[in-house]
């Protein structure tokens, strides 16, 4: 078998153990899209983007995806792999003859998968339930967000893993930071009604830029979004994170505390 | 595989041991933890550097472990939990196409007996029954050596006794196998050679006679006679202590045929009935107690 069926494989594998981890499925799918809901509820109507009114729930549904990105590629990656570690699982790994990055290409990919199913799924409620217009320019700017803002995430996931000694630090952490991050890239609270200086420091972070350019996609007609700056500080992260990965990932379990 | 005046620090603990070359069933023991049976094995597995010394497994210094090393080893390692989403089989499956020349995955499940237990997810097994699939997943590569670090810790006596039988059954199937035990009747029972370590040093090796053996002549003749016999005609030097249905007697003896011989004369010429006759042989764990409180000086030469 060559590596790259190996890797398959072991990605197929992930995935299967994926669908029959229903708190996976919940964390994942369900709470995404019921946040689209819940968003469209509150926020109905009108928002202010770049100074033009646009349909709040072509905005959400952008952000919502971008949101999905960062909470799959990284929030459940770090848990992933923090659990697979404390439980010895890498270790095991480890002392096999499968090359390390066939289970880090199935992880990811696993994320990947996530991704690919719960923005199809939300872009669906959009179209079906909420009027959201689909057009060329904005699937292409879709697909290359979606590409890059999970290898930004995943690689960002890949080196706080190494700061997580525990299941329970990398539940906390997570989910926690994508949260927060959230609230200041205008994710959950329209642009329009944030607070200038809360937005500036989202600015310095990946989300904002990846929710941006999808916004940018959903709501300006004829654009895909992919501006170079967003495009940048999505790739600027992602290589910082790759380069703490390589330095600091650990396979065998660490000791509570020992950050 | 060798191992030459290894020395390795590792979280405070220094081992080291003298050369000695694993034969087919091989059992390193340590009564206590920190005698250094998982630092030295996990040197072995490619686990963790040493700071000293050669070591050969295979033929491949485990410090740089590389794919067609990995192929030709197998690993039980302590403390490691399965994936509970997937069967016993799925796993095995899983495993098996990490290596080059893997065993058929059905016959690996009838190896560790979870013929009964294939279709069901890892969730669902008992503590034994995991650590038996742990066993599996280190021998479903066909291994050349499996290494199996502790492996019936923490189970409970019929899940240790279905445990030993698997390690019987892979040991007539000729398997090289390198199993660390907190048990010394663990090792008496499987191994066919045994090292044991303190503090990370070897301090005894051999098999179990052997390591009986090195304690010296502490074979012992027991019986029970009436308190009326006459063990001054016996001859031999004794303890006696009175018991209730009569006097128990203790012979320390060296040749134990020819001793065993003298008291059977001695209580026919006396129409002596003796109760309870027994020889004891001094047990491993009795050589173990005898290591482990002697003071290291006096245990190195051994």
């Amino acid at each position: 078998m060559s590596d790259v069926s190996l890797a398959v494989a072991q990605t197929r594998y992930s995935v299967k153990g994926y669908l029959r981890d229903p708190s996976a499925l919940v964390f994942t799918i369900i709470m995404p899209v019921v946040l689209l809901l819940l968003f469209n509820a509150i926020f109905h109507g009108n928002t202010l983007f770049d100074g033009i009114h646009v349909k709040s729930a072509a905005y959400y549904t952008a952000s919502i995806i971008a949101y999905t990105i960062m909470l799959n590629g990284f929030g459940s990656l770090v848990i992933r792999i923090a659990t697979d570690r404390e439980a010895g699982q890498l270790k095991r790994y480890r002392g096999t003859p499968m090359p390390s990055w066939v289970y880090l290409f199935a992880e990811i990919g696993r994320s990947v998968v996530t991704i690919v199913v719960t923005s199809g799924v939300l872009l669906a409620v959009g179209a079906l339930f909420y009027g959201v217009t689909v057009s060329g320019h904005m699937v292409v700017g879709l697909v290359v967000y979606v590409v890059v803002g999970t290898a930004c995430f995943a690689a960002l996931g890949l080196a706080l893993a190494r700061a997580c000694p525990t299941t329970d630090s990398a539940s906390a952490v997570g989910p926690f930071s994508t949260v927060v991050l959230a609230f200041l890239s205008g994710v959950f609270i329209p642009v329009a009604i944030m607070p200038a200086w809360l937005l500036d420091i989202g600015k310095v972070f990946p989300l904002e830029h990846l929710a941006r350019g999808l916004q940018l996609a959903f709501l300006v007609p004829g654009s895909t979004g992919l501006t170079g700056t967003n495009l940048a500080v999505l790739v600027a992260w992602g290589a910082v994170g790759l380069l703490v990965a390589i330095r600091t990932f650990r396979w065998e379990p660490l000791a509570a505390g020992a950050c | 595989m060798d191992c030459a005046s290894r020395t390795a620090t590792w979280s405070g603990s220094t081992a080291s041991t003298s050369r000695y070359a694993a034969r087919r069933f091989s059992g390193s023991s340590g009564r206590t933890n920190g005698a250094g049976k998982t630092t030295t094995i996990e040197i072995l597995e490619g686990y963790r550097p040493r700071n000293a010394g050669d070591v050969s497994v295979l033929g491949v210094d485990p410090a740089h472990p590389n794919r067609a090393w990995r192929n030709r080893i197998g690993l039980v390692l302590q403390e490691c939990e399965l994936s509970p989403h997937y069967t016993v089989r799925e796993t095995l499956s899983m495993f098996s196409r990490y290596f080059e020349s893997p065993t058929d995955v059905e016959a690996v499940v009838a190896l560790v007996g979870l013929v009964d237990k294939a279709g069901d997810r890892v969730a669902q097994l008992s503590g034994g029954q995991k650590r038996r699939l742990d066993v599996g997943l280190g021998l479903v590569g066909d291994p050349e050596l499996l290494f199996l670090d502790e492996p019936t810790t923490g189970l409970d006596p019929s899940a240790r006794r279905e445990m030993w039988e698997m390690m019987e059954g892979l040991r007539d199937a000729g398997k090289t196998i390198l199993l660390t035990t907190h048990y010394m009747d663990e090792a008496e029972h499987l191994a066919d050679r045994i090292i044991i370590l303190r503090q990370g040093e070897i301090v005894a090796q051999g098999t179990s006679g052997e390591l009986r053996d090195s304690l010296g002549d502490v074979t012992h003749i027991a019986f029970r006679v009436r308190t009326d016999a006459r063990l001054d005609l016996l001859g031999m030097e004794a303890d006696i202590s009175a018991h209730l249905d009569g006097v128990l007697v203790r012979i320390a003896s060296k040749s134990v045929q020819a001793d065993l011989g003298r008291v059977l004369h001695w209580a026919d010429g006396q129409a002596l009935e003796l109760a309870d006759l027994e020889v004891v042989r001094p047990t491993l764990d009795d050589v173990f107690v005898e290591l482990a409180e002697a003071p290291p000086e006096e245990v190195r030469g051994q």
